[in-house]
């Protein structure tokens, strides 16, 4: 049996980093969302130079992992004379991190929405800003919150890279706690549990955004 | 006057000629029907009176006004803006083949859509013009409805409707019951024949050869992008002058 009391002892410390984590996946979550939304946006609809920008990134960030951005956004920020705190930074890189993915979500949601969907809007007299709006977003959004959530989930998981240079945050926590007690079983099948709790209210309010979103497409065509 | 104008229009895709110099006019509440084969060009044309497609050259007027070209001072052709040609747009309703409603509105949220957001007219009145035109295509209890829950007729006469909220000066019809099923043709083109009694200027691209001689008052036949024939129905379907045109009947009648 696996002695759960070093977890319990341990509790108060492991709960102030998840709190840490959770902060910092909020940070990735929004920050990253908004900004992959605006970059999704102009990947898919605005001028070729533009486009061509996006994807340079998309494929830049999208193209080395996670761990090696974290060192360079440590290490390599300051460099360019930028004076932020570690956590400043990897929030920084967590950001650009995910809005590279949200982006291609955004993106390809974006393109699957039906020509014809333009072309009887235009043909109506409506023209970019309203077509963009009333026509392709609100398709585009339905069509990218299922990815959209689970890569929210992605992104309280992939903070606990945040650790590698020395942020403190659960996972980090959990290293100490496993170092002063010996005790890395129980610890981290309770700190597993910490993350569950932070993931799975996530993964819920999925479907409830997806059952909101999901009028008029109850049944496809 | 006319109240559809089309000179020498041309268009090109790459290196195919799709349309290569389409001449004619259409009344006001006159109803042409255009047939053909298929890559005769009568879709592409059809498209490129309301600059859904750009044509190349030429001029498309409707009631008098200069739709996709604006010749400058020097009489060279300028492409409109997007602001001209959109409200030119406005008064050419346009019915696609696939339907195309907005999946994520309801039937009247469909309607009025653009009539609030484009022309920026009273909520009210937008709201009580597009349930008296559902009303009017016998779907007034679909209103609050979901385009996905209609079956393809239905939608198809949404669209119809939706259209019209515009109060269009010309309705552009493109093939509107080749996606249906035969069962459900007939209260589509009987929407269409409704719309034409009540005196719209109308162009009909068709496959439905009994209905164009029904509710056509001329018919055009294209092939390779060029009208071939031109007339009263009864002149071209008893009486086809070219052998295209007898060939096209006789494969249609199969």
């Amino acid at each position: 049996m696996v002695p759960f009391d070093v977890f319990f002892a341990n509790l108060p410390y492991l709960l102030r980093g998840a709190l840490v984590t959770l902060q910092i996946g909020a940070i990735g979550v929004v920050g990253g969302t908004l900004a992959g939304f605006a970059l999704g946006v102009a990947g898919a609809m605005a001028g070729r130079a533009v486009r061509a920008l996006v994807a340079v990134y998309v494929f830049i960030v999208r193209g080395v992992p996670i761990l090696v951005w974290m060192f360079m956004g440590y290490f390599g920020l300051p460099l360019l004379g930028a004076r932020l705190g570690g956590f400043l930074a990897v929030n920084i890189v967590l950001v650009a991190y995910t809005a590279a993915f949200v982006c291609e979500i955004v993106r390809g949601a974006i393109l699957a929405v039906p020509r014809g969907q333009i072309e009887a809007a235009r043909s109506l007299g409506m023209t970019g800003g309203g077509i963009l709006r009333l026509v392709i977003l609100p398709q585009a959004v339905r069509e990218s919150l299922p990815p959209l959530v689970n890569n929210s989930v992605m992104i309280v998981k992939q903070s606990a890279y945040v650790s590698i240079v020395g942020v403190w945050e659960l996972s980090y926590a959990a290293r100490e706690v496993v170092e002063r007690t010996m005790a890395p079983f129980s610890i981290f099948i309770g700190v597993m549990f910490l993350y569950f709790l932070i993931c799975y209210p996530i993964a819920m309010s999925a479907q409830c955004l997806e059952k909101r979103y999901a009028r008029g497409h109850a049944q496809k065509e | 006057m006319s109240m559809i104008r089309v000179r020498q229009l041309e268009k090109r895709f790459g290196a195919t000629h799709v349309l290569k110099g389409i001449d004619f006019e259409v009344a006001a509440g006159e109803v042409l029907v255009v047939i053909g084969p298929s890559g005769s060009g009568k879709s592409t044309m059809l498209r490129c009176l309301n600059f859904i497609e750009e044509y190349d050259s030429g001029e498309v007027w409707i009631d008098g006004t200069p739709l996709g070209y604006r010749k400058d001072g020097n009489g060279v052709p300028k492409r409109q803006n997007e602001r001209e040609i959109a409200r030119m747009r406005t008064r050419v309703g346009m019915v696609f083949q696939s339907f195309n409603l907005f999946p994520h509105r309801t039937v009247l949220q469909n309607l009025m859509m653009a009539p609030l957001h484009v022309k920026g007219e009273p909520k009210d009145e937008v709201r009580a013009r597009s349930l008296e035109l559902l009303d009017k295509v016998g779907l007034g209890a679909f209103a609050g409805s979901y385009p996905s829950r209609l079956s393809g007729g239905q939608q198809q006469r949404v669209a119809i409707a939706r259209a019209l909220a515009m109060r269009p000066q010309v309705m552009l019809f493109d093939e509107v019951t080749s996606a249906l099923d035969p069962e459900l043709v007939g209260e589509v083109l009987g929407t269409m024949k409704q719309l034409a009694e009540a005196g719209m200027t109308m162009i009909i691209v068709t496959h439905e050869m009994a209905f164009a001689r029904e509710v056509g008052d001329r018919i055009m036949f294209m092939d390779a992008g060029r009208i071939v024939e031109h007339g009263r129905p009864e002149e071209l379907f008893d009486h086809p002058r070219t052998e295209r045109l007898s060939q096209f009947l006789l494969r249609s009648r199969r």
